[in-house]
């Protein structure tokens, strides 16, 4: 069997492989990522089996837990790092054609690097070596941020640096004062001790860490960088942006809520805390007339109800959960795809400017419609089944409360309902300015698109197909014993 | 000895109507200080009339005006004429309520084909109108369905056999009054003339008729004022035993009739709906709240 | 006969289309009449069966069923009919347009889609077809561009939020009692408490009520029905907003049961009384707004706003004579209001898209077949005797005066004089009247409209003259919704409390037409004049200018018009801008102001720690 450790290490090797071939030819260096996100993909599909019967852990450096850094690849962290090497399989395809200007060799470089990061936070089971991976991450997305080079890109990337650098701050003195009061950066160690720990200093190590944490995850008020970071990075990189960076970084927080920390108190505030990122996410994008911060802003919608889903805590609705995950990063990935072509095409980022668009490239087009119904919840995209299974979990319980907060989130939907569609009368019915000459995208960044496009229909149609995953993903972060046993043994 | 009344009760509807009209011209003209025609005028004239040439605007323009006549016919049919009804358990009143509907639909179609704007003001105002009398008129006939809780015409005439007449019936009082101030504009007599207004709009929706057509029309006046009186004696007075007391009661209707449109002025068509929905329609409003919360 | 088959038929048809359009239009138009026709074909075989089939098993634990009873039989039957009318109709009124694929294709899924909701056999089914008639409804109200966008909008947000409404209420349901199957919730809830079933009922009720466009959630349907293309129009208008009618039968008489609806609140308002007052206020209303319109379709929308309301009103009673009424008004509206949207598709496609009443007029000349056609679609409308909207209708009337409810009575029978102001105004601004220049060579309707609207006016008169055909299905669903049998007769009813016979009336009718056509002819010389040949007090006549049809209710307009205020559709777009208004509000939080989003990390911290020292909630 593969070792989980290759999901990091051949990324990581060929993504300072990308400049040697860059000096040989540009051209070859552009499918590296290609090439090493397939791997992953791979290595991911065969590793699932078995993680899903037992999860896998790895020391490294030949010492036992907790004395040496080690991976944990359980169930969670196997749906992450497939979803990470899908959604950048998928969107180092459409870069072949799309990132063509630049210096495009140290894009790619960076785009590896990110997406490294993002799987060795999500695979790690060490608070400080999960801190290192999230830096690779976040400088990464900070420089794609500004790739484009222009006032807008420079702005956003230095204004989401330092948002980023103080959540960066935040997150280490939160790790040393864990460090402090337990000697060891091993979460399971930490989790084992963390119930008989001194509760203010736990406290403040904790409110660090998620609020460190926090500034990536789009958690509000902590994400104002995002809707400018989101628009003004080149679209492949948005759509990793919001497809993976912040999916990840909502990984850490729950990870570090659920597992290390035992929070559960903490649960009812994040439920609302939730809600109201998915309120404020989804009033904001309402009002947006550019399109690539719409997207944004619904990406903070998104994120507020997956955190929502999971702060309900039971199973039902943290599958649920997840299961809004794996369709957000599959429809706000084609979104920002296929808005990034209709973009490049129109040559500005107003949605009035993508009037008659649906005859220019009815491809592309049509894609951003699946993206959008499925994001929508609308049958039968895969929107649709995390929706339903959120909204089953949340009901489930009965409560008053909660009914209330599904009202809430009920009316958010309307609102995505509401502007999304919006967009798609502006881009299909909408009487265009007479430009009608088709200017479809090219052919390899539409078969990324339609990649999306089946596995939303797909997944729609067949939720049972992951539900699996999800559900053992579930229970992963629900039985804290059984994540600590396996680690320590 | 239904068939025989099938064809005789139009026909008796028929001379009772023609009288009636001739009566009013001739009422009227006494009280102008004129002489007036002979009673038999209006016969007279429809014999003149389908001797005559007239000019055509359309199949519809014949047809609507056959339509509007059958529907009167038909509306007759269904009337119990004093102790005498010939279609009765097909469908009672609320028939009724829609046979009369093809009259003016009849006319409102065929004077729309003579595409004479003069016509169609006509038609508008009659539409109108008729949307004004309805109001109390439907509230009025509700609260006697009610109070009888039945939708047959017989049933209610010999129900209120047994207690003289509806106005005898105290809960029916008010219906009663607010349909005696409807009834003027149900049988198109001033002050609610404004949908044929002659010197305004040429006689409105009739403007464009002539020959037999106009013979037609005069014929179906005649029967739209049998109905209009008769529909009145049955509902609120008790209908009757026999034709000739049925007759009587309806001589006093129409003598009523008479006198308010010889003394009132024409009103126009927003002043007769404004009338017809504020005093009628709460007399009769009344009159419906009494049936339903005395009960029989 | 499958129902699975009827399915993928209705649902790959409606695909095939798309691909076929790409191939060639001829072969697409005609693989689209084909597929509608053997839907109808399909759906007609079922006829008398009771078939359940479980398709989907394990959807997220949930599994899915089609079913098919007397009931959705029904539905079924005049939606896949009027879906094969609309396709035939649309062959040449979509002639030349733009996208004409996508077209036929998404009126395809409609179709597919209602069926599948009427076919469900459980909630989540429902649902999902419920959805997907959603989304391709909102599709083709947009087709159009311009103010249709804006149409469609207040469609999907008003749709959408019924439809989240509806999937609360069925999660809920499948929290209670772990099922979402028909038979299964309606056990559940034979023992679930009167607040509970309230709660259900209020939920569901805002979903079907927003579809059926009662009062007060009518807002989007007048907007939606006058932009859609007019083929879409006769469907939105015949069936698809009947779905709500659908699921108010559903819930009760299939889940909730009758008792336990009737029970709702019975000590209080009762819930029926509160949907018949609704009832009466989606008739009183809308039939006041038709009659002020000028354009054509819009008054056919705001009519079938009322005319819904008649169903409600049917419905809500409960009785097996007001069920059966509500439910025969229901086939019934479905026929002519699509005949008489047809119409007005037919005179858009003659004269280039006129719709508007104030500039059209003698079109009887041109077109007599269509008027024709919209005489006796009209005639439906007003219930005039002998068609088949008065037969349902004089159902409902009996009802409410037997019911001893004359206030309902009075607000359906006068509402019915409104529809016969607003029904002959639409005829005249039409047909009657003068004949402007521009349309002297108007040509009549092509064959592909006039026969639609042809069999369409024939079921008008058939259902009016034997109303027994369709009266003894309805009377079937009337048993099984388990209310006591009616006495049906091919000619109507017998019952002892007021019988109706329509072959009386028929003869009646007839004998009378007979003779006063024969005293007609017996008079004098007719001859045939021109339009231009009329009495104008000796004034010559103003070509194109001697016509009375702007303003054609102008007193009654000067009269009412103070006092009738959309006010729901006005807080409904209140609400819009004020959401609008918040967000823009909201955004100004993300100042652009880096120092600021810093602050707001650093206070979100401090906050949670000084929380936590303060009052340890955590």
């Amino acid at each position: 069997m593969v070792s989980p450790v290759l999901l990091i290490v051949i990324p990581l090797g060929l993504a300072f492989c990308v400049p040697l071939i860059g000096m040989v030819s540009k051209r070859f260096a552009r499918f590296v990522p290609v090439v090493a996100c397939l791997f992953n993909l791979v290595v991911s599909v065969q590793l699932l089996p078995a993680v899903l019967s037992k999860p896998i852990v790895v020391d490294l450096g030949g010492f036992g837990a907790p004395f040496s850094i080690n991976l944990f690849v359980g169930p969670v962290g196997i749906l992450f790092s497939l979803l990470i090497a899908l959604a950048g399989f998928v969107v180092s395809l459409y870069a072949l054609a799309y990132i063509d200007k630049g210096p495009t060799t140290r894009y790619h470089t960076l785009y590896l690097l990110l997406l490294v990061g993002a799987t060795g936070v999500v695979l790690t089971g060490d608070v400080f070596n999960l801190f290192v991976f999230f830096e690779i991450l976040c400088i990464s997305s900070y420089v794609l941020v500004a790739y484009r080079g222009d006032k807008d890109g420079v702005e956003s990337a230095v204004k989401y640096l330092i948002q980023g650098a103080l959540g960066s701050a935040l997150l280490l003195t939160g790790i040393g004062l864990l460090y402090g009061l337990f000697g060891t950066l091993n979460m399971a160690h930490i989790a084992v001790q963390a119930g008989s720990a001194d509760p203010i200093p736990l406290f403040v190590a904790m409110a660090l860490i998620v609020v460190g944490l926090g500034v990536e995850a789009a958690i509000f008020p902590l994400n104002a960088w995002l809707p400018d970071a989101h628009s003004s990075a080149p679209s492949s990189i948005s759509a990793i942006l919001s497809g993976i960076a912040i999916e990840v970084g909502l990984y850490a927080v729950v990870r570090m809520v659920f597992t290390v920390f035992g929070a559960s108190s903490m649960l009812s505030f994040l439920m609302f805390l939730g809600v109201l990122t998915l309120l404020v996410g989804e009033l904001c994008a309402f009002a947006q007339s550019n399109i690539k911060r719409m997207l944004a802003y619904s990406s903070i919608g998104q994120i507020g109800l997956i955190i929502f889903a999971i702060a309900i805590a039971t199973s039902g609705s943290i599958t649920g959960g997840f299961f809004q995950l794996v369709s957000h990063t599959l429809s706000k990935a084609l979104l920002f795809l296929a808005a990034g072509y209709m973009i490049y095409r129109s040559g500005s980022m107003d949605i009035s400017s993508l009037e008659g668009m649906g005859k220019r490239m009815p491809l592309t087009a049509f894609a951003f419609a699946v993206g959008a119904f499925s994001l929508v919840g609308l049958p039968p995209f895969a929107g649709f089944p995390s929706k339903l299974l959120i909204i089953r979990g949340a009901l489930a319980d009965g409560g008053a409360l909660l009914a209330l907060l599904v009202g809430l989130v009920l009316l958010g939907t309307v609102i995505e309902g509401a502007y999304f569609f919006r967009v798609i009368q502006t881009v299909f019915f909408k009487k265009g300015d007479g430009e009608t000459a088709r200017c479809e995208a090219p052919a390899i960044a539409l078969v990324s698109m339609f990649v999306l496009v089946a596995l939303i229909i797909v997944i729609g149609v067949y939720p049972s197909l992951i539900i699996g995953v999800l559900n053992s993903a579930a229970s992963e972060l629900l039985v804290r014993a059984d994540y600590i046993g396996r680690v320590l043994g | 000895m239904r068939i025989l009344w099938l064809v005789l009760s139009p026909l008796i509807a028929l001379a009772v109507g023609l009288f009636f009209l001739g009566l009013s011209r001739r009422v009227m003209a006494r009280i102008h200080w004129r002489y007036g025609p002979p009673l038999y005028q209006p016969l007279i004239e429809i014999f003149r009339y389908f001797t005559q040439k007239g000019s055509s605007h359309g199949v519809l323009f014949g047809l609507g005006i056959v339509l509007s006549l059958a529907g009167s016919i038909v509306v007759i049919l269904f009337l119990p004429f004093g102790g005498i009804c010939s279609m009765s358990g097909s469908g009672g009143m609320l028939v009724v309520l829609y046979m009369m509907l093809l009259a003016p639909l009849g006319i409102a179609l065929s004077g729309g084909e003579a595409a004479n704007p003069n016509a169609s003001i006509g038609i508008s105002r009659k539409l109108m109108l008729a949307l004004g009398y309805e109001l109390p008129f439907l509230l009025i006939v509700l609260a006697i369905m009610t109070h009888y809780d039945t939708i047959s015409l017989v049933d209610i005439v010999s129900a209120q056999r047994e207690t003289a007449s509806a106005f005898a019936s105290f809960p029916l009082v008010l219906s009663g009054i607010a349909y005696l101030l409807i009834l003027p504009a149900m049988l198109g007599m001033r002050p609610f003339e404004v949908v044929h207004a002659p010197q305004e709009i040429s006689s409105g929706p009739i403007a464009e008729y002539s020959g037999p057509y106009l013979g037609l029309v005069t014929i179906q006046h005649a029967l739209t004022t049998f109905i209009g009186i008769s529909l009145f004696v049955n509902l609120v007075w008790g209908g009757a035993g026999n034709p000739f007391v049925f007759f009587l009661k309806m001589l006093v209707v129409l003598a009523f009739g008479l006198f308010v449109n010889a003394a009132f002025p024409r009103l126009r068509v927003e002043q007769a709906v404004r009338y017809l929905w504020r005093w009628p329609t709460l007399i009769a409003f009344v009159g419906l709240i009494l049936v339903v919360t005395l009960g029989r | 006969m499958s129902l699975e088959l009827l399915m993928v038929v209705a649902l790959g048809g409606s695909l095939l289309t798309y691909v076929l359009g790409r191939v060639s239009s001829r072969l697409r138009n005609g693989f689209a009449v084909l597929v509608s026709l053997a839907l109808v074909a399909m759906v007609a075989s079922l006829y008398g069966k009771a078939l359940h089939v479980s398709y989907y098993e394990d959807f997220l634990g949930m599994s899915l069923v089609l079913r098919v009873s007397g009931l959705s039989w029904l539905f079924a039957m005049t939606a896949s009919t009027l879906g094969c009318l609309s396709v035939v109709f649309s062959l040449s009124y979509m002639k030349g347009k733009e996208r004409t694929s996508f077209y036929y294709s998404m009126l395809l899924l409609v179709n597919a889609a209602m069926l599948g909701v009427v076919l469900s056999g459980d909630l989540l089914s429902l649902f999902i077809f419920w959805e997907i008639m959603s989304w391709s409804t909102f599709l083709l109200i947009s087709y159009n561009g311009g103010p249709a966008l804006a149409a469609g909008m207040k469609y999907f947000v008003m749709s959408f939020v019924g439809s989240l409404a509806m999937l609360a209420g069925l999660l809920t349901v499948y929290g209670s009692f772990g099922t979402l199957e028909f038979g299964g919730v309606a056990a559940g809830m034979l023992s679930a408490s009167p607040g509970y079933i309230l709660a259900i009922f209020v939920l569901f009720g805002v979903a079907f009520g927003t579809k059926n466009a009662i009062w007060p959630f009518h807002a989007w349907l007048p907007p939606a029905h006058s932009e859609a293309p007019s083929p879409f129009s006769a469907i939105l208008s015949g069936i698809l907003i009947k779905m709500g009618v659908y699921g108010f039968l559903l819930i009760i008489f299939v889940l909730v049961g009758l008792r336990n609806f009737m029970a709702l609140g019975a000590d209080g308002l009762p819930l029926h009384t509160v949907l018949s007052i609704v009832g009466a206020i989606t008739i009183l209303f809308p039939t006041f707004m038709a009659i002020m319109q000028n354009d054509a379709k819009k008054l056919l929308a705001w009519s079938t706003v009322a005319q819904a309301g008649y169903i409600i009103l049917g419905i809500s009673f409960g009785t097996s004579l007001s069920v059966a009424g509500g439910v025969f008004h229901f086939v019934n509206h479905a026929v002519f209001k699509a005949l008489l949207f047809m119409v007005v598709g037919t005179v858009e496609y003659r004269t280039k898209g006129v719709r508007d009443l104030d500039s059209l007029g003698g079109l009887i000349k041109k077109m007599p077949l269509t008027f024709a056609v919209a005489l006796i679609g009209v005639c439906g409308l007003i219930g005039v005797p002998l068609t088949n909207g008065f037969v349902s209708k004089w159902l409902i009337y009996k009802t409410l005066i037997l019911e001893r409810s004359p206030f309902l009575a009075l607000v359906a029978l006068f509402g019915t004089w409104g529809t016969i102001l607003y029904s002959y105004k639409f005829l005249h601004n039409i047909f009657l009247g003068q004949l402007p220049e521009k349309y002297k060579d108007l040509e009549r309707a092509p064959m592909t409209m006039r026969l639609p609207m042809t069999v369409l006016s024939i079921v008008v008169v058939l259902f009016g003259v034997l109303p027994g055909i369709p009266l003894s299905v309805i009377n079937s669903i009337d048993t099984s919704f388990g209310l006591k049998p009616l006495n049906v007769t091919l000619w109507g009813l017998a019952s002892d409390t007021g019988a109706l016979n329509t072959i009386n009336i028929l003869a009646a009718v007839f004998a009378g037409l007979l003779i006063v056509w024969l005293v007609l002819k017996s008079g004098g010389r007719k001859v045939s004049v021109d339009q231009a040949d009329n009495y104008a007090a000796g004034a010559a006549i103003p070509k194109d200018k001697y016509q009375y049809s702007v303003g054609f209710y102008a007193p009654l307009t000067r009269m009412v018009a103070p006092y009738l205020k959309d006010f729901m559709d006005s807080f409904y777009m209140r609400l819009a801008g004020w959401v609008g208004g918040l967000g823009s509000g909201i955004r100004r939080i993300y100042t652009g102001y880096v120092g600021d989003y810093a602050m707001y990390i650093v206070l979100f911290l401090a906050a949670l720690i000084f929380v936590q020292l303060t009052w340890s909630p955590w």
